[in-house]
């Protein structure tokens, strides 16, 4: 799923903290005796949880708990973004992708005790699925009309049946956290590593060892290592970062490349930066034919040689240079290099040239006349960028562009909008020129993208909601989103999106601009630490982390 | 005159100068980036150093001055103008008039500015020139920012009204308008004073503040506001006291006009 | 109060009442003549009505909370019946006022010459020498200086005395008819005082304007005016020649004024040297 995001409500949040050094505590766990002594890791949410209902999930904080908490069937490994078997050890997809059996383990508990069954599975998916319920996780289920069937087997195995075709079916399991059926509990009962034991609104959640999570390490050793997670509910990224170095948090995702270079210039050994993220920035053309600009303008919008001459203008490594102090990568296009599977490696970096640019300008009949740029109808070419206020990498974006587009005789006017106004613009009166934003990017498979890329969709920016294609471009990426998200051959697949791929970086309609790297910190105290550009970041192996001395 | 006047005198007068003679003074234009260089500490090339975006601080400094000086006063002294109209009148007049005028000022006071400079900003076009946009907000804040001043100024001209020296110039037939302009007007001044002297350094920052309305100066033409949005998230006085030289020209800026004039003030009196 | 003189020698003649809604009259049927080149004493004490009388006659009471009701005629025209525009033109031109404390009475914000100007533009137009000459001779009348440093200076920078004096000369610059002294000199100082009495006088002969002067002082109006009038709780309750009121008063209330002044004369400067030692 793609969201357009603020600067004020930044993407997925989490920061850790552990403070002290080992706290021993003893567990009795089936039977046998085994000490731990993992500490407790501290970080921050970034808003308050807004459920501990796994299938209610929609915001970045309650999406942490739900990792730290949920058991799944299958899980998508951070590093490797291979799926890989969790309370299901095997699990096969029917051809016609409508289909999906899962063996599971057995002799697992859940955190209250209550065993694990097939009809866990069987009434987790029936919740999710249930129309009444809502579920946003459940919404990239829903295909088509009619009801899920659950075969339950044997209570290791079931087989569940979709009423259509589900692309990439498997994955979107890694987000379904198992509840139980029996439990008095109710969501509290959880499988993950960890289970909420404290939560005060406003100020923090405390999350503490799973007894009964089934997971073991390498030497036999049962996981998690840690005893308890603090999470802080701290929307003040300022005061993320001061408590950070001071040692009250052990990890914070996402920084802010300034806050990265701060940190970086007193304690090098806490930063990482995990290189291009799968989140882009991105300038586009209001393409809308109703919108209430002058004719001229969207002759100009509507013209991809316009938009790829823009494009060439920008110089691309100026703005991740100078904008995001290098922590940035010049974009390709609509997907990050980071999306290793999914990404068209065929396609490289845009090269910048504003002397090239020019000169397809003056072949589409654009002029110079003094410095100024005119169209051929002698219409100076100016237009304005919005983006939203208090994102500063956004202004000063636009600001470089500003200047780029100067040197080809294009006056661009920056004004910046309270975030309201410019959803207004952007989704309602069509009142804008061009816009920067930013899309955050959860989802590697490019069927979460759907809502971004079919003509008729709401989300297709440039020209949203379109009866029928409107260009022949549009037309063959609806059919090539539709045809890669009706197969279940992952090859396939893979074509259609590559194909689309190059069709937005040829026509432009979104000017990708750079990719962001993923950056975050982690305190010297936590061991095991691996960030990734994937969220969550730094506490995606959050089982395996420890602070202190294990 | 007084040794801190001449300071004052030479103070502004080389400021002015320095804003009027931006073009030959800076090194580059407000607007020139280099990119090679940016946030740079002073040096020979670049006497404060450079800003974020590599744009050279003195020139920016210079031609900030130039919008802010001109158009902070401006809009002082618009809304000086309606303090004065609308709660020296008000108290003049009295009665019916004051009572009008006070319940507008409250009907002001209570309005969601933020949701109607939303709206001023959605009635403008997008297109417009850095510069109409920073003169359309120092107007509208000089169109907004009269009513407490306004309040002072009705209760004192009220009093006033009931002034000998304002029955004394009736009795010598004055017609009202004298009346209130010559008599009345003069000694609202201190309020007058204080409130035109404190609106300079209000609006400067709010200008800077309706950035985010997308009001105000517009990139890339500075303004002291936009200058010292610069000082936002600066952890420490000490590393970079180069960026502090436009907050220091604004509190240099405006004691040097107090000065001046309240001298002038004190003198007359 | 002879009204057997030839009608164009009267200047004023008024017979009004003036109340402030739901209180008793301020002024009850007042009746009051005044002749051309007549300085006539107002004389009551302190709420008897006596600025509420000036104010009238200048037609500024506040015409909706305090009408006054009757007729005041001046060179026979009714001063009730004019519109603002019609008395404005009077005030200042005809009817000129001066009022008690001159410190309060000039504007502490304006400089001297500014506020001459600005009394001479309400009724005459010229060159800003015709200004300048009109306030140097009304200046020259007061005896005062006339050149640039004094009329530079602010209220604030002059003697009391200085300040009334500008006052007058302000009040007499257009040769009103008749000046209304609202106790012109109680706020003076007992030689300043009878500096002041001695100008009125001066520019009474020498202009021939009429004066009215208002005061709760019976002694110090003796040595100025040809008639008094004894204002006491809103009505004129005796009105005749000075040397009449003073040797042989007809009311009850004139006679106990009368009474007063031997009395205080002798009381007052020894008891303030009393109080004086005491402390």
């Amino acid at each position: 799923m793609r969201r357009h995001k603020s600067g004020f409500e930044q993407m997925t949040n989490t920061c850790g903290t552990a403070i002290s050094v080992a706290m021993l505590c003893l567990g009795f766990l089936l039977g046998h005796a085994v000490a731990q002594g993992g500490g407790e890791l501290r970080f921050c949410l970034r808003t308050e949880p807004k459920t501990f209902d796994p299938l209610k999930v929609e915001d970045d904080a309650s999406a942490s708990i739900r990792y730290l908490t949920g058991g799944v069937l299958v899980r998508v490994n951070r590093q490797t973004q291979d799926l890989e078997p969790g309370l299901a050890v095997s699990w096969k997809v029917s051809k016609d992708g409508r289909q999906i059996s899962f063996r599971l383990r057995s002799g697992i508990l859940f955190s209250d005790g209550t065993p694990f069954s097939a009809e866990d599975v069987a009434y987790t998916v029936q919740q999710l699925m249930d129309p009444a319920l809502h579920s946003p996780t459940g919404d990239a289920f829903r295909s088509g009309t009619g009801n899920v069937e659950t075969n339950v087997v044997s209570p290791s195995q079931i087989v569940i049946t979709f009423p259509a075709q589900v692309a990439g079916l498997d994955r979107l399991f890694d987000q379904v956290a198992i509840l139980s059926q029996r439990s008095s509990k109710k969501e509290m009962a959880v499988l993950g590593p960890f289970m909420v034991a404290d939560y005060k609104p406003g100020s923090s959640v405390l999350l503490k060892r799973n007894p009964n999570y089934w997971k073991t390490d390498e030497q036999g050793r049962k996981l998690p290592y840690l005893d308890s997670i603090h999470l802080d509910i701290q929307p003040n990224r300022d005061v993320e970062l001061l408590r950070f170095k001071r040692g009250e948090l052990d990890l914070i995702n996402s920084l802010d490349s300034e806050y990265f270079d701060k940190l970086a210039a007193t304690s090098p050994q806490v930063v990482h930066d995990a290189g291009a993220s799968l989140d882009s920035e991105q300038l586009w053309f209001n393409e809308v034919a109703k919108s209430p600009i002058p004719n001229y303008k969207k002759n100009w919008f509507r013209s991809a040689s316009f938009r790829r001459a823009i494009s060439e203008a920008i110089n691309r490594e100026d703005l991740s240079r100078v904008v995001f102090h290098g922590h940035a990568q010049p974009a390709v296009g609509p997907f990050s290099p980071a999306n290793k599977f999914w990404f068209n490696s065929k396609l490289k970096p845009q090269p910048y040239s504003s002397d090239a640019a020019l000169k397809a300008l003056q072949d589409e009949g654009f002029r110079m006349e003094n410095g100024t740029l005119k169209d051929k109808d002698g219409n100076e070419v100016v237009f304005s960028i919005i983006t939203n206020s208090g994102n500063k990498y956004r202004e000063r974006m636009a600001v470089l562009i500003q200047d780029d587009l100067q040197k080809i005789g294009i006056r661009v006017n920056v004004v910046t909008l309270d975030f309201p106004s410019l959803i207004e613009r952007m989704t309602q009166t069509f009142d804008y020129e061009a816009i920067i934003l930013g899309l955050t990017n959860v989802d590697l498979d490019p069927n979460g993208e759907m809502n971004v890329w079919l003509s008729s969709s709401e989300n297709h920016q440039w020209n949203p909601q379109q009866k029928a294609p409107e260009t022949a471009w549009e037309a063959e990426i609806d059919r090539l989103m539709r045809a890669q998200a009706s197969s279940s051959d992952p090859k396939k697949r893979k074509e259609a999106f590559d194909r689309v791929q190059e069709i937005v970086v040829e026509q432009e309609p979104f000017i990708f601009l750079i990719n962001k790297n993923a950056l975050s910190a982690v305190s010297a105290a936590v061991q095991g630490a691996a960030p990734m550009i994937l969220s969550p970041q730094t506490f995606w192996n959050a089982e395996r982390l420890f602070v202190g001395t294990k | 005159m007084s040794l801190w006047q001449k300071l004052a005198c030479v103070i502004l007068a080389l400021v002015l100068c320095g804003s009027v003679a931006a073009n030959w003074l800076a090194p580059a234009g407000y607007a020139k980036q280099y990119r090679e260089a940016t946030d740079a500490p002073p040096s020979r090339a670049h006497w404060l150093g450079t800003d974020e975006m590599g744009r050279d601080r003195f020139a920016r400094v210079l031609y900030g001055t130039r919008i802010s000086l001109l158009l902070a006063p401006a809009a002082a002294l618009l809304s000086t103008l309606m303090a004065a109209l609308i709660g020296g009148l008000a108290g003049y007049l009295g009665g019916i008039w004051a009572r009008m005028a006070m319940a507008v000022t409250d009907l002001f006071l209570s309005l969601p500015w933020l949701f109607l400079l939303i709206t001023a900003r959605a009635l403008m076009p997008l297109n417009v020139s850095p510069l109409i946009s920073v003169m359309v907000t120092f107007m509208l804040l000089g169109l907004l920012g009269w009513t407490t001043a306004a309040r002072v100024l009705c209760t004192t001209a009220a009093s006033l009204r009931g002034s000998d020296f304002v029955r004394q110039a009736q009795a010598a037939g004055l017609p009202a308008q004298r009346l209130f302009w010559v008599h009345v007007v003069p000694n609202l001044k201190p309020v007058l004073y204080a409130q035109f002297w404190i609106s300079i350094p209000v609006f400067i920052l709010s200008e800077a503040n309706l950035g985010i309305l997308g009001l105000g100066v517009a990139e890339p033409m500075p303004s002291w506001g936009s200058l010292l949005k610069e000082l936002e998230g600066l952890v420490s006085i000490g590393e970079e006291p180069w960026k502090f030289v436009p907050l220091i020209l604004l509190v240099v800026v405006v004691t040097s006009f107090q000065v001046l004039l309240s001298k002038q003030e004190e003198m007359a009196a | 109060m002879s009204s057997d003189a030839s009608q164009n020698q009267i200047l004023l003649s008024a017979h009004f009442s003036v109340r402030y809604a739901g209180k008793p009259p301020v002024l009850r049927g007042v009746q009051l003549e005044i002749q051309r080149g007549e300085v006539l004493g107002l004389v009551g004490q302190s709420g008897s009505g006596k600025s509420t009388l000036a104010m009238a006659i200048l037609g500024l009471l506040d015409k909706k909370r305090s009408p006054a009701e009757g007729t005041i005629r001046f060179e026979d025209i009714d001063l009730l019946q004019l519109s603002e525009r019609q008395l404005r033109a009077l005030r200042g031109r005809s009817i000129a006022l001066v009022l008690q404390s001159p410190l309060s009475s000039l504007n502490p914000a304006l400089k001297i010459r500014t506020q001459f100007k600005e009394a001479w533009r309400a009724h005459a137009s010229g060159t800003s020498a015709d200004c300048a000459d009109a306030i140097r001779n009304s200046l020259q009348g007061v005896s005062l200086p006339s050149d640039d440093e004094f009329l530079r200076k602010y209220p604030s920078q002059m003697s009391v005395g200085q300040a009334q004096r500008v006052l007058i000369a302000m009040a007499v610059m257009h040769r009103p008819a008749l000046l209304i002294a609202d106790e012109a000199t109680s706020a003076l100082d007992v030689i300043t005082q009878s500096e002041i009495l001695a100008l009125f006088r001066e520019l009474n002969h020498s202009t021939g304007m009429a004066i009215l002067y208002i005061s709760h002082d019976l002694a110090s109006v003796a040595g100025i005016c040809d008639r008094i009038a004894i204002l006491h709780q809103g009505e004129i309750v005796e009105c005749g020649t000075t040397n009449q009121i003073f040797t042989n008063p007809q009311h009850e209330y004139t006679q106990r004024l009368m009474a007063a002044i031997p009395r205080l004369m002798h009381a007052n400067a020894p008891l303030h040297a009393k109080t004086a030692t005491a402390q």
